[in-house]
């Protein structure tokens, strides 16, 4: 991944960069167009151009699919991006593995670990690994969030190494079916309205995965509401499929699909 | 009165929590506010209180090294006369009945054994599992029954929430009576950089104010931070003296005048740590051609010390110019009358005269060479800001 300039060459990343849109001058000010995050899926890619920034997806599938790598690969962070993992199932160090894997520099990816800390509590945060006692503790996981994205900002995330600015944010929930065996409905809504909302504030995208098969619709709806778009995946006999609803200009039709080193193929 | 060990906070509070009360630290999702309740069981703490935490979201273990890490060594939860009701004693509770009520009953007796047992002083709750599984009533009976046990013994109760119902909640408690003192721990989210701030929402023992303080965490503590405030007043007066003798580091970008003098041109700027605030001290230039700087300058100043010329009466006008300025922004302001020590020096009654001040302006007369005068005219504004009614 190329080194970027921080802060001092603001204005040559945004006039340069091909996937960094120009200052448009509008009648009383400049505003930068928003950043748009490719998807990684040609077909989505082709006709939208990738997801806004802003943008928060939910993962619904049911479990043995393969929506973890799908997750992960639309986490990925492309050159000049970064990632942040709320990881409430796999250890930093798988999360990290998984995304090497696919693909990914790992020192543009982060991981918030809700794991291990309840078997070593003598942990210690790193600027890229930060641990919460567990999945229950949303006060530590908004603050590790808050960090992180602080660190970002600062430019002290990545060894010396630096991406855009405004850095480009893609944040994973794997998954939010962990943390609702924890925490009420009610208080998990309220507190992903609150990240969510944040998300967008610093124009990131944000992959949310829930299991389809383990809650009510209810619950489902209720998740549904913090979101801009859903990607179903479903299974049968043992090949993996996908829909879209709410991505204009993309049908909704069910699609044959399968990810392989963080890159996901439609079939045919 | 227990510290908060957060020392202009305590200053705001008339010097800490009335032993006895109720305190609520209400965390906003996403505030690095966790220091405020660690730093004031480490003041109980070494003031050799028995204090018993309360814990349901994570493990004594984890605690302890999540709170090392925050404060240091300066927390001795090692040695210290400190109890827990942790995570894992949740659990046991929880796997104990499935009826909300008798898990109430089971929290209360814990709570008040160990109370007893180990003769607590103050009880340090994490409130947000509890709240969420009783209910806001239940709640607080559990965490306030170590207070109801032996009213005599005035037991202190200081809890931390993460408030994901904002405002709506803290009314409610004010309403229904259920804290002393409410703090509300917020930032905005701001990309970069984050801005954190505590508001104090409501104290039963004094009729303060409603005031926000940013703050930034630095070397362990909570340091209180006045992003900004602003040396103002007529050419001449003395501002840039001012700036440097208030800043423990400063710099003033000046020209020599017409007349030989030296005079600002651009901005003095200084930074100090004064009564654990940290400040930001910007002078600005006083010749008429720079007043356009001013609005901005004024924009997001939290106090404003104008500075004149005390034996100069033809400069008072323009002051009085630049305090029109600084009360239509409504803004704490302090009045610093300079050169007291040359001859010729008006009286503050004439000046305040001149000026149309009244008596609640702090107005003082000093030299600007002396830092002992420049520290007194800070600490009366600081005084200002941290009382002022946004």
């Amino acid at each position: 991944m190329g080194t970027v300039k921080h802060l001092d060459s603001v204005m040559f990343l945004v006039t340069t960069r091909p996937d960094r849109r120009d200052y448009k001058h509008s009648d009383k000010m400049i505003k930068r167009k928003m950043y748009t995050y490719k998807s990684g899926i040609v077909q989505i890619d082709q006709v939208t151009g990738g997801f806004d920034s802003g943008t928060n997806i939910l993962i619904l599938a049911p479990p043995m699919s393969a929506a973890d790598q799908l997750a992960y690969a639309l986490t990925k962070p492309l050159a000049g991006e970064y990632a942040i993992v709320l990881s409430t199932n796999e250890r930093a160090a798988e999360v990290v593995d998984a995304f090497k894997l696919a693909g990914a520099d790992k020192r543009f990816t982060g991981v918030i670990d809700a794991i291990t800390k309840s078997s070593t509590p003598s942990i210690v945060d790193t600027p890229r690994l930060m641990f919460v006692s567990s999945p229950t503790d949303l006060t530590g996981i908004g603050i590790k969030f808050s960090n992180m994205v602080e660190t970002i900002f600062e430019g002290d995330f990545s060894d010396g190494e630096t991406g855009l600015f405004p850095p480009p944010i893609r944040f994973c929930v794997n998954s939010i079916s962990t943390l609702l065996m924890y925490r009420r409905l009610e208080v998990l809504y309220q507190f992903l309205h609150v990240l969510t909302a944040k998300l967008k504030k610093i124009e990131g995208v944000g992959v949310y995965l829930l299991s389809s098969e383990s809650f009510d619709d209810k619950t489902l709806s209720l998740i549904k509401q913090l979101m801009t778009c859903v990607i179903e995946v479903k299974v049968e006999q043992n090949v993996n499929y996908l829909r879209l609803r709410g991505v204009s200009g993309v049908n909704g039709e069910w699609m044959k699909f399968s990810v392989s080193k963080g890159q996901v193929t439609i079939l045919p | 009165m227990i510290s908060t060990g957060v020392s202009g906070l305590d200053e705001m509070l008339g010097s800490g929590i009335p032993k006895g009360s109720r305190a609520l630290y209400s965390l906003e999702p996403g505030v690095d506010g966790q220091l405020f309740m660690i730093s004031t069981l480490s003041c109980a703490l070494a003031k050799k209180l028995s204090c018993l935490v309360i814990l349901p979201n994570t493990t004594v273990d984890a605690f302890r090294n999540d709170a090392a890490k925050m404060y240091g060594a300066r927390l001795d939860l090692a040695s210290g006369p400190v109890t827990f009701i942790d995570a894992i004693d949740r659990e046991r509770i929880q796997k104990s009945s499935q009826s909300p009520q008798i898990r109430a009953r089971e929290w209360k007796r814990r709570i008040q054994k160990l109370c007893r047992d180990h003769n607590v002083d103050v009880v340090f709750a994490y409130f947000d599992l509890l709240y969420e599984e009783f209910g806001l009533d239940t709640a607080t009976e559990i965490v306030t029954s170590a207070q109801e046990r032996d009213r005599d013994k005035k037991v202190t109760l200081v809890i931390e929430h993460l408030n994901l119902e904002g405002a709506e909640l803290l009314d409610k408690v004010i309403n229904e009576g259920k804290f002393d003192l409410v703090l509300a721990i917020r930032s905005s989210f701001r990309p970069f950089p984050q801005f954190n701030y505590f508001t104090l929402v409501h104290t039963s023992w004094a009729q303060l104010p409603v005031r926000s303080v940013p703050f930034i965490i630095a070397e362990g503590r909570v340091i209180p931070y006045i992003p900004r405030i602003v040396v103002t007043g007529p050419a001449n007066s003395g501002k840039s003296t001012f700036v440097i003798n208030a800043a423990d580091e400063g710099h003033s970008i000046d020209r020599r005048g017409f007349g030989g003098d030296m005079t600002t041109v651009a901005l003095d700027f200084g930074w100090l740590r004064w009564k654990d605030f940290d400040i930001t001290v910007y002078g600005t230039p006083g010749h008429t051609r720079f007043d356009p700087l001013l609005p901005p300058y004024l924009r997001h100043a939290m106090g404003v010390v104008v500075v004149i010329d005390a034996t100069k009466p033809d400069l008072l006008p323009r002051a009085r110019h630049l305090i029109s300025l600084i009360t239509k922004r409504r803004i704490p302001y302090a009045i610093a009358a300079n050169k007291n020590d040359l001859p010729g020096v008006m009286t503050l009654d004439q000046i305040r005269g001149e000026l149309g001040i009244g008596g609640e302006i702090p107005l003082f007369s000093i030299t600007a060479e002396r830092k002992s005068d420049v520290n007194f005219v800070l600490e009366s504004l600081v005084d200002s800001i941290t009382q002022f009614s946004y």
